[in-house]
């Protein structure tokens, strides 16, 4: 499902943030990406829809190619393709409706679309979305209104409006009260088991990673230091993750 | 090693965030970069600067006994607007309503021609060889002042209310782009990569992204914008650009302190009340 080979990436003005990654991603897989901040994790997941530019290396995404596709083949990648970020990035003063029915911009008319004309089947989707992330009972609430789970939820949705084959979630948890961790991982892993999405998901927390992942994926200084099953992270691969005499997973 | 570890890669994080904005992008603005300056370099200017001040006093003639002299003429002045004459104040109020008029239609199309000046004039949106010519042309035409372009109006279109329209238009046109400008440059970069991702084209990207966050400031600079042009119309009748302004001149010229007095209370309170709606205004767009 995504295939990466020999990524890297130069950050103007020459800061080194991923030396040549190489990896392949089955259709199904959850794999969770640990690191340090500043490991490179980010970068990788961002590097995927093209949100960063690769220097070097070639990335292909649901059989398309990523890297060197034009503007307008980088926008049908980026469809397939839904995303989660740390910091929710909804459209505050946007109802959780129409920041679900934002992810439907890649497929429906652009010009009808700006002026705020969206065809039926896409908003009946989008209504579903909400549903399936428990909240179709908000739909009309101002993003800014909700709780930071919520705002979470309704960020998922959005991802999964775009009927999307992956969905990237860069430390989904990381700027929510502990407690909500497992109800966003929950929702997660939900959508890969049912609906058989590939999910690739960065975060800080170690125990979290392996109760949810399939594959667990090291990222030390730019680096892939550790790929495997949950059930091979040793405390020898932690180190090697994490660096030594640092066990600061938090 | 485990500090640089740290910090280093931690710093290109912050940085992936905007290298990635180069597309729809977004830079912070010039105004965040800090300045910090040693205690010498403070005493020193401090020196400069008095110096300049006392400059500044013997250049200009400024002189508190000269004021003081003069104060009584002041008085004089303010005695003989007493009473102010109400017979006038059919007249000021129909000048006041012009130039409501004229600080109402001219902020208005100002507001709709900045739109895509302001856009141009944002390094996060317009590329850098548009973005330079149009940061020039707007700084060119912003520091003429709306007074100015009145006295070119009335010269190209006669008297009148229209010159003052004119005049209003291309001041605040200009000077909206820029504020525009820098509150495309302002918005959160979050909302525009979520939008990016879902495969949205530019122009979606711009409707979905940025106006949403951009739009009630937009709308707040322009109220903004409309209290100052009420201020600014009133001194445009004074080169024949319509309003009270030319009311208030006349009298004063006729030597008719006491009608100008009642013009003078009519563009108080009428500045007063726009303020106040537009004041009221402003707050709940926040």
């Amino acid at each position: 499902m995504i295939e990466v080979a020999g990524l890297r990436v130069v950050l103007p003005p020459s800061t080194v943030a991923l030396h040549g990654v190489d990896l392949s991603i089955g259709r199904g897989e959850f794999v969770v990406v640990l690191g340090r901040s500043g490991a490179g994790k980010t970068t990788f997941l961002r590097c995927l829809n093209r949100l960063v530019e690769p220097t070097a290396g070639t990335i292909r995404v649901a059989g398309r190619a990523v890297t060197g596709a034009g503007a307008v083949a980088v926008r049908e990648v980026r469809r397939q393709i839904g995303m989660v970020f740390q910091q929710f990035n909804l459209v505050r003063r946007a109802t959780a409706i129409d920041n679900v029915l934002a992810g439907r911009l890649g497929y429906v008319p652009p010009i009808a679309s700006v002026f705020g004309s969206f065809p039926q089947a896409d908003r009946e989707l989008a209504r579903a979305c909400l549903d399936q992330v428990g909240l179709g009972h908000l739909a009309e609430r101002r993003a800014d209104k909700l709780s930071g789970g919520e705002q979470q939820r309704v960020a998922i949705a959005r991802a999964l409006a775009q009927r999307p084959e992956v969905i990237l979630a860069d430390e989904p948890t990381a700027s929510l009260d502990p407690a909500l961790t497992s109800s966003i991982m929950d929702i997660l892993k939900a959508i890969n088991t049912e609906q058989g999405l590939t999910l690739v998901v960065s975060q800080h927390q170690l125990a979290t990673a392996l109760a949810y992942a399939t594959r667990i994926v090291g990222f030390r200084q730019g680096r892939v230091t550790f790929d495997g099953r949950p059930t091979a992270v040793t405390p020898t691969v932690v180190r090697a993750i994490y660096g030594d005499g640092d066990g600061d997973v938090r | 090693m485990e500090m640089s570890d740290e910090a280093g890669p931690f710093h290109v994080e912050k940085k992936t965030g905007r290298a990635e904005l180069r597309r729809v992008c977004l830079r912070p603005p010039s105004a965040q970069a800090g300045l910090t300056v040693p205690a010498t370099m403070t005493r020193a200017g401090l020196f400069v600067a008095l110096l300049v001040f006392a400059w500044l006093v013997w250049d200009t003639g400024a002189d508190p006994i000269r004021l003081a002299r003069g104060l009584p003429w002041i008085f004089d002045f303010l005695r003989r607007m007493m009473p102010p004459d109400l017979s006038v104040l059919p007249a000021a109020l129909l000048g006041a309503l012009k130039t409501v008029e004229i600080a109402l239609l001219g902020t208005a199309v100002a507001a709709v021609l900045a739109l895509p000046l302001g856009f141009l004039s944002a390094r996060n949106v317009a590329p850098g060889a548009v973005f330079y010519p149009a940061r020039a042309v707007l700084n060119f035409f912003r520091s003429v002042d709306t007074l100015v372009y009145a006295l070119v109006f009335v010269a190209a279109v006669g008297l009148g209310p229209f010159p003052g329209v004119l005049a209003v238009v291309a001041y605040t046109t200009t000077s909206l782009a820029k504020l525009y400008g820098e509150a495309v440059e302002g918005v959160d970069p979050g909302p525009v990569d979520a939008i990016t991702a879902t495969g949205a084209t530019r122009l979606q990207v711009l409707r979905f992204g940025v106006i949403p966050q951009v739009l009630p400031l937009f709308l707040s600079y322009v109220l903004y914008r409309l209290e100052t042009n009420i201020r600014a119309a009133t001194v445009l009748g004074f080169v024949g650009a319509g309003g009270i302004g030319f009311y208030l001149q006349t009298y004063l010229r006729m030597i008719d302190y006491r009608a100008a007095s009642t013009v003078l209370l009519v563009t108080v309170a009428m500045v007063m009340v726009v303020d106040a709606i537009s004041s009221r205004l402003r707050d709940r767009l926040v």
